[in-house]
């Protein structure tokens, strides 16, 4: 490898101790273990490639455009019938908190109804809480992932969160809101 | 609380915000994206105005259960994807993982 600006070892110090967020990212940008491997897979090729000219500031930011990038790239060269379809994802994760139900007691009905409400969010909004409250990004890494100002990951989360406590609010699971 | 009780009975509200202040800023507190000053404010507010509080636990209870659905990453595939990495790293060609 030839030195970077950081020096050797770059990419060891850098890259690899980002490679599980990259797969938590991976998995809720793909929806499917194996794809999320290959991204991931494709992005570490990438981040070699380019480590030469990286900083060495923010190396998760920077993994994470070239993740995004990546993932983009290779939905161009998908078939459209094999991108992902959102009323699949919400159908899959009504289907999870119905399988919730079958555990009594009031928390796990709340908990139902989080999921149910996350997963009748458009698009734009569930991505934004999947990867800040459920991946745990922050909100600058959410908007490298998303590649929008961090005021818009601000003011989606804060929709988002606000639509599932409303729907809280709806089935009686929380206090009418005075704000 | 509204201003026309805090000049009704002319006292600062909790934490020397109003509810709808702390409103606007209470997902960035619940987040850690505040400093600590606003933060200590809000939390004042919060331990005083039983509305507020609540609202918060809501929101505290929405990011607990969506934490919880966190996936776990198979650690097989981490490993794969790190030896892969470390494969590219010594200038090797990497096996697919």
């Amino acid at each position: 490898m030839s030195e970077s600006v950081e020096g050797d070892g770059a990419f060891e110090r850098h890259v690899l101790p980002e490679i599980e967020v990259l797969l938590r990212v991976a998995n809720s940008l793909t929806r499917n273990h194996a794809e999320a491997e290959d991204l991931v897979q494709d992005t570490l090729v990438r981040a070699y490639r380019a480590i030469d000219g990286f900083d060495g500031r923010h190396p998760r930011a920077w993994l994470l455009t070239i993740l995004r990038n990546t993932h983009i790239n290779r939905n161009r060269r998908r078939r459209p019938e094999l991108l992902r379809d959102p009323d699949a994802v919400e159908g899959r994760m009504i289907s999870d908190a119905s399988d919730e139900r079958t555990d009594a007691g009031i928390d796990d009905e709340i908990d139902v109804e989080i999921v149910r409400a996350l997963g009748s969010l458009d698009d734009p909004f569930r991505r934004v809480v999947e990867l800040v409250d459920i991946d745990g990004l922050t909100y600058a890494e959410a908007a490298e992932v998303l590649d929008v100002p961090v005021g818009t990951v601000m003011s989606r989360l804060h929709r988002a969160r606000s639509r599932i406590r409303d729907r809280l609010d709806e089935v009686g699971f929380a206090p009418r809101s005075h704000m | 609380m509204k201003t026309w009780m805090m000049k009704l009975f002319g006292r600062r509200p909790p934490g020397g915000m109003s509810c709808h202040q702390v409103g606007e800023v209470l997902q960035q507190y619940l987040d850690g994206h505040i400093d600590a000053d606003r933060a200590r404010r809000i939390e004042e507010h919060l331990e005083e105005c039983r509305r507020c509080g609540m609202e918060a636990d809501t929101y505290e209870r929405i990011k607990a259960t969506l934490a919880a659905r966190r996936p776990e990453v198979p650690a097989e595939s981490v490993d794969r994807l790190r030896e892969f990495g470390e494969r590219l790293a010594r200038g090797e060609e990497p096996t697919p993982p």
